[in-house]
């Protein structure tokens, strides 16, 4: 009987959320990219962009091709990921604030703005790499993936350790003023912890055991090995990757949980 | 019911504290009309915002066994950058209502005609107040918290609320802070008067604000 009551509570508790996050979803769509031109399809642009350029100046520096792969793939397929990146841990810091008139309604949680926020960051990326990869693929400039199931289990991996930190990073930004001043410079000091721009079997075996601490090398070996093949030799680790993240994921909540109980709403 | 259980909250800004409830005890019942009295600065917001859960309390608890309105009030609730539908379909997609009827219900309420395709932050208090109340009534809560905002509306904004609250819903519990003893009078069956951090409820309005003249 007891159980039966915990499980309708659970579906009940499962639909609102189901709810509150399509609604979040459409509204967020709205404010920030409304409804004019081309709409939420601006998502799309800035990786897109970001991508093309950076992949044309590598091949003008460095030619078509590195260790095997072709350059624009390559620059393409790390530089999406990392704006999805980039753009996660800003959008994180002071989203509560931002959010502040949500919270007058009790079914919505200060933790539902950062797992909306991630999750359209996220769907934009996705669109995005399909996007430019049916493009590039036209004038033979981006390979189909060897190993399509890897790519997407890289890529989730990239998310959920995403995702985990700006659990953690939205809580502090409002405790302390000084995570949204230093987040910027921080997340650019990353870059070389993202594995974006090399892979982790040009480096040395030490350097390459630190870098596997984290995630994000993790799952962008796990893409680019799903992508080119075996013309790479992917470095990951699936478990660590996970426990880092869902360790995170439980600093993260328990700070937000702290965080519910003093915010101010105006 | 709506219990309010040793409700304390305290803000800290920097090195500065500042207690605004110290202890709050009382229980709004389902056809109460409760004023909520106290002078500017006294916590009235604040403890609206507690019983809506808005904000925590740093220690006590508000347990409710009723549904309860958001707090309506100058501030919060919508998305300025929103147009006024905009926030109706939001706000029914939330509470799980169909839009059509909360939209037709909106547009007879608020009479904003056309304004309504705006954003709200181009409406004035006034017209911000017709569209909380309209959203809040096309839901249907057992309970009405309402901060200040009533006396805004014109006459015949007035007479709306008079006709919803005490005519169509007399059933439901209201829960009113003004420090308008006039608009206390008027509405209200209870009162609860809110100085230096402490509640104390009577059951007999009148007593009540002359208590609370003499603040």
């Amino acid at each position: 009987m007891r159980a039966r009551s915990a499980l309708r509570h659970f579906l009940d508790g499962w639909r609102v959320q189901k709810r509150v996050i399509h609604a979040l979803m459409i509204r967020e769509l709205h404010t920030r990219f409304g409804r004019d031109n081309i709409g939420f399809l601006w998502i799309m642009v800035e990786p897109l962009l970001f991508a093309g350029a950076v992949g044309a100046l590598w091949t003008v520096v460095k030619g078509p091709q590195s260790h095997g792969m072709g350059i624009v793939a390559f620059v393409a397929s790390g530089y999406i990921p990392l704006t999805f990146m980039r753009h996660s841990f800003s959008k994180a810091a002071n989203v509560f604030v931002a959010n502040g008139s949500l919270l007058y309604h009790r079914q919505i949680k200060i933790t539902d703005f950062i797992f909306v926020r991630i999750l359209i960051e996220a769907i934009g990326s996705m669109m995005a790499y399909v996007f430019l990869m049916l493009a590039l693929y036209n004038f033979g400039l981006f390979p189909i993936p060897a190993n399509p199931a890897m790519l997407i289990a890289g890529w989730s991996i990239y998310v959920l350790f995403v995702l985990s930190f700006c659990m953690i990073i939205a809580p502090l930004s409002e405790m302390s003023e000084v995570v949204e001043k230093f987040l910027p410079v921080s997340t650019y000091i990353a870059i070389p912890l993202s594995g974006t721009f090399n892979m982790a079997s040009w480096l040395t075996p030490e350097a390459r055991s630190y870098l596997l601490w984290s995630p994000l090398v993790s799952g962008m070996e796990m893409m680019r090995y799903g992508l080119f093949g075996s013309v790479v030799t992917p470095y990951y680790d699936v478990s660590r990757s996970v426990g880092i993240s869902l360790v995170f994921l439980l600093i993260g909540l328990s700070l937000s949980r702290h965080v519910r109980r003093i915010l101010v709403v105006q | 019911m709506i219990i309010c259980k040793d409700i304390h909250k305290k803000y800290r800004s920097g090195h500065l504290t500042k207690t605004v409830l110290r202890g709050v005890n009382f229980t709004i019942n389902p056809t109460d009309r409760v004023g909520l009295l106290g002078r500017n600065g006294a916590g009235k917001s604040t403890l609206i915002k507690m019983i809506g859960g808005v904000e925590m309390p740093t220690s006590g608890a508000v347990t409710r066994s009723m549904t309860c309105s958001w707090p309506l009030g100058f501030h919060g609730a919508f998305q300025g950058s929103l147009t006024g539908y905009d926030n109706a379909r939001f706000i029914a997609r939330i509470y799980d209502k169909p839009y059509q009827e909360m939209r037709e219900f909106v547009e007879e309420f608020t009479e904003l005609g056309p304004q309504l395709r705006m954003p709200v932050k181009t409406y004035s208090s006034g017209m911000r107040a017709r569209l909380a109340f309209s959203l809040s009534l096309a839901i249907d809560f057992d309970c009405y918290l309402i901060d200040e905002v009533i006396m805004v509306g014109d006459r015949n904004f007035q007479n709306k609320c008079r006709v919803e609250f005490f005519e169509k819903r007399k059933d439901r519990a209201i829960v009113l802070a003004s420090h308008s003893a006039e608009t206390i009078k008027k509405y209200c069956n209870r009162a609860i008067i809110l100085h230096e951090g402490v509640a104390t409820p009577y059951d007999d309005v009148g007593k009540a604000i002359k208590l609370y003249s003499k603040l």
